[in-house]
């Protein structure tokens, strides 16, 4: 588990971070969104203790990150930068040798081809890193991240620059790692990423805009607009449905209705035309896409 | 352990960029002509032997009393003594770069930050960067001295490779070369962690040598002449000198700027 609180980072008279408070449990992956400048890596640094906070604390698993404490925790880290940072004269195996070494791994060898064989990097252990396409490269930089087993993992845009295949197979296994307990906050620009992978999405502009789940981020902006399609004649039960909204609408297949706290009372809406004898097909509550949310938070600001 | 695997990894780069060592190698032999130059081949190419001049002759009076050498052997004694100060100076110059290179080197490939993001301390970190300059160095030192001493063995007069070998010699060349090397790496690692150009970094440390050059010009002029007793303490202070400079190291490893303010 990684806690922030009260996260300020200052840089002589700009404020990049300011007050951001949240937590990322075990299993569980949080998204942090934000634009251009946001403070995102800043705050991915503070957290992996490369930079120390202005003001505010950092909890990792239960121990409080300080210089004293700060060489400690960083072994239960996987901290995968925004570049890959890969030494080019070195081969694949020879750059995660290096790093096995520094974390203490036992059997460092064995470590290194277990790493290589889970991101299907074996065939690559030969090259040298200078050799490697990009996005080889952003695997060996993961590889090089979950090579000591941390318990959280840090990552600033893992998928960016990646093909298709490629981000799906890194998604994949920070799937595994969650499901294996690992705490993993991810900071990317990918909105459709973030709303397929993590559990809670966090936005930041300097300031933590919004957290929380992808859907409860987009209730925020629900205009509360719930269609009801049915298989008979929607006039019939237009009156049941005026009873919630007296605005109510039916056309020939669908019923048109805006609730107030839709989230929670489309559920009485379909008992109701239920009740009523109406034979639902469909309901579809008005949602908008996670990059609607996300403008409209970061615009706003 | 974190140490060696950070001095492998320094060592297995250079492998690869070996080319960098060439101009550190190709002095050190130029280096080590001119002693043989100026005591051997132009005393013989001249027909002028040594002993005729009665300034060198003077100078060479620091050595002591000169046992059976014959007054040649003993003026082509004191300057292959002198020169042996030239193997403090003339590796340390070469290996600058790479020390100079070393942190800027690190940051500008982007390597440095998940580097920093390990359990690795700043002291460690940067002991295996001078370590990492050092060790080839000191490697070319060696062979530039195997060198030295058998052309000595080879060319001089009789009797002078025998007194080359002394307890001074083994003093000077053990611990103060050694000792010399690794200070004036660290005050060029100081720097390469404190400017965000290469160019600069090495501009800036090759100031070191200066200290180190001042001594041999007085040795020369017979002003200075460093007893086995001196230089022993003098390797001593060298080291303290060392740790001083690494603490300060330390100090002004300042990751943040680094990490952030470099580009």
């Amino acid at each position: 588990m990684i806690a922030a609180q009260d996260l300020t980072k200052r840089f002589g008279p700009r404020t990049v971070v300011n007050g951001v408070s949240f937590e990322v449990g075990r299993s569980e992956i949080v998204a942090l969104l934000g634009p251009n400048g946001a403070g995102k890596t800043t705050t991915l640094r503070m957290l992996a203790g490369l930079i120390a906070p202005t003001a505010g604390s950092i909890v990792v698993d239960g121990v409080t990150l300080t210089r004293g404490t700060g060489s400690a925790l960083r072994r239960r880290i996987g901290f995968l930068t925004e570049t890959p940072g890969l030494w080019d004269r070195l081969t694949v195996t020879e750059n995660l040798r290096v790093y096995a070494e520094l974390y203490g791994l036992d059997a460092p060898d064995t470590v290194v081809a277990h790493a290589l064989d889970a991101l299907g990097l074996a065939d690559e252990a030969g090259a040298r890193a200078a050799e490697l396409s990009k996005g080889m490269r952003q695997k060996v930089a993961l590889a090089r991240a979950l090579l000591h087993s941390p318990s959280i993992l840090l990552l600033d845009e893992p998928t960016s620059g990646l093909d298709p295949e490629i981000a799906r197979s890194v998604r994949r296994l920070l799937d595994d790692r969650r499901a294996a307990g690992c705490t993993i906050l991810v900071s990317t620009h990918n909105l459709d990423e973030a709303e397929r992978m993590a559990d809670r999405v966090a936005v930041l502009d300097e300031r933590l805009l919004a957290l929380g789940s992808p859907s409860a981020l987009r209730s925020r902006l629900t205009t509360g607009r719930v269609t009801v399609r049915l298989r008979d004649n929607p006039a019939r039960y237009l009156t049941v449905a005026k009873s919630f909204d007296a605005a109510a609408a039916s056309d020939e297949r669908t019923i048109v209705m805006r609730l107030d706290n839709a989230e929670e009372r489309t559920a009485a809406v379909v008992r109701a035309l239920a009740a009523a004898g109406a034979e639902i097909v469909e309901v579809r509550q008005e949602m908008p896409a996670l990059e609607e949310v996300y403008l409209h938070l970061v615009g706003e600001h | 352990m974190r140490i060696r695997a950070l001095v492998r990894r320094e060592l297995l780069d250079l492998s690869r960029n070996w080319m960098v060592l060439v101009p550190v190698a190709v002095v050190t032999i130029l280096a080590l002509g001119l002693p043989f130059l100026i005591a051997i081949a132009i005393p013989r190419l001249t027909g002028q032997p040594l002993a005729n001049d009665r300034d060198l002759e003077r100078v060479s009076l620091v050595l002591g009393p000169a046992g059976e050498l014959s007054g040649e052997a003993r003026i082509q004694l004191f300057l292959f003594q002198q020169f042996l100060l030239l193997f403090l100076i003339i590796p340390v110059t070469g290996a600058m770069a790479l020390a100079a290179h070393a942190v800027i080197g690190e940051k500008q490939a982007r390597t440095l930050e998940p580097l920093l993001a390990t359990p690795v301390t700043t002291a460690e970190l940067l002991v295996a960067k001078v370590l990492g300059a050092l060790l080839p160095t000191l490697a070319i030192a060696a062979a530039g001295l195997v060198l030295y001493f058998a052309g000595i063995a080879w060319l001089a007069e009789a009797g002078v490779a025998r007194s080359m070998v002394s307890l001074r010699t083994l003093v000077l060349v053990v611990p103060v070369g050694a000792a010399t090397a690794l200070l004036s790496l660290q005050i060029a690692i100081v720097v390469s962690s404190r400017v965000n150009d290469p160019r600069t970094a090495q501009q800036f440390a090759i100031l070191i040598i200066l200290p180190v050059s001042t001594l041999l010009v007085a040795q020369f002029l017979g002003r200075v002449w460093l007893s086995a007793a001196v230089l022993a303490m003098t390797a001593v202070g060298l080291v303290a000198a060392w740790l001083i400079m690494l603490a300060v190291s330390v100090l002004l490893f300042d990751r943040e700027t680094i990490l952030t303010r470099w580009r």
